[in-house]
């Protein structure tokens, strides 16, 4: 891969720099007596000792000198050196747990302090300018997440960071998360598969039937301004009533709570990204290659499925993506009526003011909306046209 | 044979094409000649059924078209327009072969015939096969374009303004193309553009049309001799005709030719037999001489042409 070597880069110093003054400045981490309490905070030097603020200091300093530099190979070591280091990152809990954490007290833990996400955050961001600059294929780039994830997980699992709170609340809870997972992409993907035929259908009636266009735009993105937890609740009533008319219902679980309002709701907010995108995508198929089509021969069919379709996937993808990643989101909210998911903790964690609680709900949502945002962009960008 | 017969088309009030009769025969370019909105481009969509024809006949081979399926009588007729339509997922390699694949030709049967057009109109089999559209130039497009057209060997070709787009010398390039192409395969073609030099240059027959009419429909000689009305008269220009006429006729059939043609030394600018009369005197007028020797395409003089010779030629 060609590397230009023109100017210095200027992004990653004042990156390195940020990243510096905030390992020093706030804390690395926090020690607490129990779950509620706030505990004490440890800075760099403190939670690790001067091997840790050495190690963390110079890695940052070598990362300036690297970038300033002209080197050709600079962006390849660059990549090797942030890869490493954020693969590395959560063995600075593990010193700080041997350190600071009391060994009497079962209910000490020890929680992420603002330095340790601020480290992760600016590791991350000179990790993408590199990755830009260096023009990395799709493959390195993926690589080089998974390396980062899987490196997180093995840490997460092992002995030495048992003590982390995140931990503490996920092996309280184990069960309860892989139900959490399953219900929240089950919700979510169902919405998306769901709200995608439907849209498919009605941007086709569009496309066809002019005079529709106004009408069901109007109705969808009606739909979208209403506030999702309005319309969570504003199912209740209607659902409730459904299911005491019809006892059958309730067999299948349909309630005025739980997963059939979230469900609705959430078909009802996927529409509009939708709709708009997969007709958007079908009436910007340039008019002469249809024309063309029509003229060498090419039935209705043929032009639609051959021609229109896969011009059009792009975009309808991207509406997938958009609605994929909204619907993560909101059944986050979801679990306000009962539907379960990853929202449950964030509400339970609120509830009894237990932060890290709190991170369990939402730190996997987050993920999960990342996640398909990547796999989509790439599915989107292989069927481009190259 | 296509035969338009009291042929008209409305759109609302407005009427396109005003009960308009034509005759192409086989083998024949026809040219469909005028200004923007004349009603050339309508009455080519007419004949493969892309529009409907609101009243008249439209015969092909003394078979009514509304008769055959559309596809079908669409198959039939190759269509080359202005903008290419190239489909941008596909390779120039399936965008050719797209009518062999509707017709369910084997695949190497495709193949051999892409590569067969690919050859002909100029372009590299292996290394533009695999190109997408938008790797293309203009140039290239349209030749892809017009390849796409005679895939499936048509009896008919129908073309919009192909070259509408192109600038000056890719135009140029591509009508000496399309002369050679037709002299190769003789199809019956509807040809329309607005520009007359175009048409001089590749029709058998010209129709000029004006507001939905045909106006005159004859050989691009009797046109330029004998044009029907002030509009035509226009349209040809009345400042360089006789210019025009020259260029109508080539060198080889006004030349006093040699009992024996005779390999001379190459020279870099020579006169050819197929060039027309027009280059000729332009090259006459440049050398200020009054005879130039005349040289086949494999570069033998076969003959010599003086000025008397092509002034009485084009007269």
């Amino acid at each position: 891969m060609p590397v230009s070597t023109k100017p210095p880069n200027r992004v990653i110093p004042v990156l390195a720099l940020a990243a510096f003054a905030c390992t020093w400045l706030l804390d690395l981490g926090v020690v607490q007596p129990n779950r509620i309490v706030s505990g004490t905070g440890y800075g760099l030097y403190a939670a690790t000792g001067w091997f840790g603020a050495v190690v963390v200091s110079s890695l940052l300093a070598v990362v300036i000198v690297l970038a300033t530099k002209l080197t050709p190979k600079r962006f390849g070591a660059l990549i090797l050196l942030l890869t490493t280091a954020l693969m590395a990152q959560p063995l600075l809990l593990e010193v700080f747990a041997l350190r600071k954490l009391p060994e009497d007290s079962a209910y000490a833990r020890i929680g992420l302090g603002a330095g340790f996400w601020c480290l992760a955050f600016f590791l991350a961001l000179m990790l993408l300018e590199t990755l830009g600059r260096f023009k990395a294929s799709r493959r390195l780039q993926f690589s080089v997440v998974l390396l980062v994830v899987v490196s997180w997980w093995f840490c997460a699992s092992r002995e030495g960071l048992s003590s982390l709170s995140l931990i503490r609340e996920y092996a309280n809870r184990a069960d309860q998360f892989s139900q959490a997972l399953t219900t929240h992409l089950s919700l979510s993907l169902g919405a998306v598969a769901i709200s995608a035929v439907l849209a498919f259908g009605l941007a086709l009636a569009m496309v066809r039937r002019e005079r529709l266009r106004r009408p069901l735009l109007g109705l969808v993105s009606f739909m979208q301004t209403i506030p999702s937890l309005a319309l969570f609740g504003l199912l209740i009533a209607p659902l409730g009533a459904l299911s005491a008319a019809y006892p059958f219902l309730q067999t299948l679980g349909i309630r005025g709570i739980g997963w059939a309002p979230a469900m609705l709701a959430l078909i009802a907010y996927s529409l509009l990204p939708m709709v708009r995108n997969t007709y958007v995508a079908l009436m910007e198929v340039p008019e002469p290659v249809v024309d063309a089509g029509r003229g060498m021969g090419m039935n209705e069919r043929q032009i639609f499925f051959k021609v229109k379709l896969p011009l059009a996937l792009p975009v309808i993808i991207e509406g997938v993506r958009i609605t994929t990643i909204q619907a993560i989101g909101l059944t986050a909210v979801a679990a306000l009526i009962g539907a379960g998911g990853f929202g449950t903790f964030i509400f339970q964690g609120l509830g009894q003011a237990a932060m890290d609680l709190v991170l369990l709900g939402a730190l996997p949502t987050v993920f999960l909306a990342l996640a398909a945002d990547a796999i989509l962009s790439a599915l989107k960008f292989q069927r481009a046209p190259r | 044979m296509i035969e338009l017969k009291g042929v008209t088309r409305r759109f609302g009030d407005a009427v396109a094409v005003d009960n308009i009769d034509l005759t192409i025969e086989t083998g024949e370019v026809c040219v469909l000649v005028g200004s923007s909105g004349c009603g050339k481009s309508t009455t080519l969509r007419m004949i493969n059924r892309l529009l409907p024809r609101t009243s008249g006949e439209i015969l092909v081979d003394g078979e009514d078209i509304n008769n055959a399926d559309p596809e079908a009588l669409r198959l039939n007729m190759g269509y080359a327009i202005q903008s290419t339509g190239l489909f941008p997922h596909w390779t120039v390699a399936r965008n050719i072969g797209v009518v062999p694949d509707l017709l369910k030709w084997p695949a190497r049967k495709r193949d051999e015939r892409v590569s067969e057009l690919l050859t002909l109109l100029g372009l590299d089999p292996a290394a533009d096969a695999i190109k997408y559209p938008h790797q293309l130039s203009g140039g290239q497009a349209q030749r892809v374009g017009v390849a796409r057209a005679l895939a499936g060997d048509p009896n008919i070709l129908l073309m919009d303004e192909p070259f509408g787009a192109l600038d000056a010398i890719t135009r140029e390039n591509l009508q000496q193309e399309m002369l050679r192409i037709q002299r190769q395969l003789n199809k019956t073609t509807v040809f329309v553009t607005h520009d007359i030099d175009e048409a001089l240059k590749l029709a058998t027959r010209i129709a000029v049309m004006d507001q939905g009419r045909i106006i005159q429909h004859d050989t691009p000689e009797a046109i330029l001799r004998r044009p029907a009305s002030a509009f035509v008269e226009n349209l040809i220009g009345k400042g360089d005709r006789g210019l025009k006429l020259l260029g109508l006729r080539t060198v080889g059939d006004v030349m006093a030719r040699h009992a024996l043609p005779s390999q001379p030394e190459p020279l870099a600018e020579v006169l050819k037999e197929t060039d027309s009369l027009r280059i000729a005197l332009s090259i006459m007028v440049w050398q200020n001489s009054g005879e130039l020797p005349v040289f086949s395409e494999a570069g033998e003089a076969v003959g010599t042409v003086t000025r008397e010779q092509l002034l009485q030629g084009g007269a």
